[in-house]
């Protein structure tokens, strides 16, 4: 396994050359060259028969960094398991792991790293939607195929490439998902309130769209920029007549959104719905009944019981979590399940596309890409999340997805959505195969 | 009418909060010339120090005893290894208290993790007051914090080492020619102002959120409340802290809260076109 390095400083150039630094100088470039010819020869050679490098860039530090140290035990896992089981065709993998540090500039600074240094061929990106959306024009630059893990619909949309997947969910797959049964069950007027950024804009618009198709009636949204600490001002805006108060914050804010909404009682008042990523890498019982009451729709049940498979009991013993509250008891770390799943998924859909297309080296993506292209993924110990397929035109994973609601501080599933009814509803809005290779 | 006074209250209410908290990066600046970028950070070490009190025994007002007493002792540790070396050198200052920032969030990242948590009000109980479900732990936030900056301004003026502290403020040449030590009140100011962001930690930490990165926001709030109230002046930026959420609260009743933050940095803006040294900038420093 390789790990992002920092190289030595320079020293300052010194004024005064003499003839015999200059021979120095001179036999040092020499060695130089000559090592880097044999350098790339050797990578040359070892493209077609090393280990496979696939790239991970993960938030290990930063503001995502609860989430990231699951994404990064996922990919670890993923590659043990694929090592053990003889690797891909026949070949070793090699994880490259890149810390983004939570940021857009350095993330896709180091994605360029992992593909142009580490020669990565394949790379399973970033949860955070900032860092996926600068990294998918360089991976489509440098001709790299790309997995997405976050959830603007960005990446496998207006600004995703025929590089870019996702085998998640995204903005417009969450909305599908989860308003038609909210619309049933918890109201019609709805308030949705969101960090000012692309990612809540994005959930707004999406779950406008179909919330006013199906009739209901969406109040005036409510932005809150990040960082805010104090969300009175923001709550008090909540139009009395709302009967469901969608929200999507993420980490802190999420957290004092749940609890300064909770203190006003306006849980008393209106149904609160939300989504995974507002709950990820959270214990209920830590926010101390914050979030009681609270609808979340999930990408994978936190629960073994709503998913009672062995492949999910296999996978969460992997992670080391308990099977009710998802939490590695010696750590106190609850692990980002609905999400993280997808960086362990996604080297198996690697595995099975590089084996299907009979890929060698960098030269046979595009056979990479095309076997990706509609893969099905059945429910196993390489796709614990359940069977899934990766649409061919938009490149985005259609999956089950999962309604439940926050109880005694235990998520309790009140409706299994299944990938067919999400599919019916989710029409694609992208061909990405029209796109050259 | 009603929003109006309720989100003006509110303001005022944050804004004694934010007041206790800005207190002390003004004491660190009028006295040592420090602008500290890790001010921020002092406040969210005191919301750690807090839950891993509460979390501990159980009884979250032993947080508001021993908090401030271990914000003062860090505060101590860090003037004599970090600011005390680079003392007098205001571009030094900046660099090594971003360093520190970063020293701090990283530490607390590494030992109470990245996950934000939860420390509950000791008083769970709402009122409502113009129309608002309201939460009485406010208030008494509130009340709290007008009795710390109280008895800060009583030890200032009432006691030997706040005399002290003027006067080095004022002249540390002559302070020092006159026996006071100056150096140990730069180290006390110091770890004062860290006590004040912590205690402010204790204090704000039911209504925020504990967690590693919980003071990155709240240093613009109080960087704003400094300048407008002239730099140093520590009335002035008492009065500013309270003035600018209760400018805030009350834009928020008319427009997009959004656009009231935007309002309140117009207003920042327009107070250093107009007296570039703050408000109050005809006090002492």
């Amino acid at each position: 396994m390789t790990k992002d390095v920092k190289s030595k400083p320079a020293k300052a150039p010194r004024s005064g050359q003499t003839r015999r630094s200059f021979l120095q100088t001179a036999l040092a470039g020499g060695a130089a060259a000559t090592t880097a010819y044999f350098g790339i020869t050797h990578n040359a050679f070892a493209k077609a028969s090393g280990p496979i490098v696939i790239g991970h860039q993960c938030e290990l530090t930063g503001g995502f960094s609860s989430w990231g140290y699951w994404h990064d035990k996922c990919a670890q896992a993923a590659v043990k398991v694929i090592n053990e089981g003889g690797g891909i065709a026949g070949r070793k993998v090699e994880l490259a792991v890149a810390d983004t540090e939570s940021n857009p500039a350095a993330g896709a600074r180091k994605l360029r790293s992992l593909i142009q240094r580490q020669k990565a061929s394949f790379v399973v990106g970033s949860v955070h939607s900032g860092i996926m959306l600068a990294s998918i024009p360089i991976a489509t630059e440098l001709k790299t195929p790309y997995f997405s893990a976050g959830e603007a619909t960005e990446a496998t949309g207006s600004k995703g490439s025929r590089y870019s997947f996702r085998t998640g969910t995204d903005t417009y797959a969450l909305a599908a998902a989860g308003v038609p049964w909210a619309m049933e069950n918890l109201g019609k007027n709805w308030t949705m309130i969101f960090p000012d950024y692309a990612w809540g804009h994005s959930h707004h618009q999406e779950h406008r769209k179909l919330i006013e198709a199906a009739g209901g009636k969406v109040n005036d949204p409510i932005a809150v920029p990040l960082g805010t600490k104090d969300l009175v001002p923001y709550l008090a805006r909540i139009p009395e007549e709302t009967e469901v108060l969608f929200s999507v914050f993420f980490g802190a804010l999420s957290v004092a959104f749940y609890t300064q909404s909770k203190s006003m009682r306006l849980d008393e008042k209106m149904k609160m719905y939300s989504v995974s990523g507002t709950i990820e890498a959270i214990d209920p019982r830590d926010i101390n009944g914050a979030t009681e009451g609270v609808y979340f729709l999930e990408n994978f049940p936190r629960p073994l019981e709503f998913k009672n498979d062995e492949y999910h009991a296999k996978f969460i013993e992997m992670m080391g979590v308990d099977p009710v509250y998802a939490k590695d008891d010696k750590s106190g770390k609850v692990m980002a399940k609905s999400h993280a799943w997808q960086s362990y998924e996604n080297f198996f859909a690697l595995k099975a596309a590089i084996e299907a297309s009979g890929w060698q080296s960098d030269k046979d993506t595009p056979g990479v890409i095309e076997a990706l292209e509609g893969l099905k993924m059945e429910n196993s110990l390489a796709h614990p999340q359940g069977t899934k397929i990766l649409r061919a035109e938009d490149h985005s994973g259609m999956i089950d997805c999962y309604m439940s609601r926050v109880e005694d501080s235990k998520f309790v599933l009140k409706k299994h959505i299944p990938r067919e009814d999400l599919m019916a509803k989710l029409p694609p809005r992208y061909d990405f195969r029209t796109h050259k290779l | 009418m009603e929003l109006v006074i309720a989100l003006g209250m509110n303001g005022i209410v944050w804004g004694l909060i934010i007041a206790l908290i800005a207190l002390g990066l003004s004491i660190i600046f009028g006295l040592l010339d420090i602008i500290n970028i890790a001010h921020g950070d002092f406040f969210m070490v005191g919301t750690v120090l807090a839950w891993f009190v509460f979390d501990t025994t159980g009884n979250y007002w032993l947080a508001f005893a021993i908090v401030p007493i271990l914000g003062f002792a860090i505060g101590a540790v860090i003037e004599y290894t970090v600011i005390q070396p680079i003392k007098n050198a205001a571009a030094l200052s900046i660099v090594a208290t971003f360093g520190l920032s970063i020293i701090l969030q990283e530490s607390v990242r590494a030992t109470f993790g990245a996950t934000p948590a939860r420390l509950t009000a000791p008083i769970e109980e709402t009122v409502p007051l113009f129309g608002l479900e309201y939460e009485v732990y406010r208030l008494f936030a509130a009340l709290l914090s007008i009795a710390a900056i109280g008895c800060f301004f009583l030890f200032l003026h009432r006691t030997k080492l706040g005399t002290w502290m003027r006067a080095v403020r004022f002249d540390p040449e002559t302070a020092t020619a006159m026996g006071i030590p100056a150096r140990r009140v730069y180290m006390v100011t110091f770890a004062i102002g860290f006590a004040m962001a912590s205690l402010g930690g204790v204090v704000a930490g039911p209504i925020t959120t504990v967690d590693f990165q919980a003071g990155v926001d709240i240093l613009p709030f109080c960087f704003m409340a400094v300048i407008i109230g002239g730099l140093g002046n520590l009335e002035g930026t008492v009065a500013a802290a309270v003035m600018l959420a209760f400018f805030e609260g009350v834009m928020a009743s008319f427009v997009d809260p959004t656009l009231a933050r935007i309002g309140s940095l117009c207003l920042m803006s327009a107070v250093l076109l107009v007296r570039p040294h703050g408000i109050f900038s005809g006090s002492t420093r």
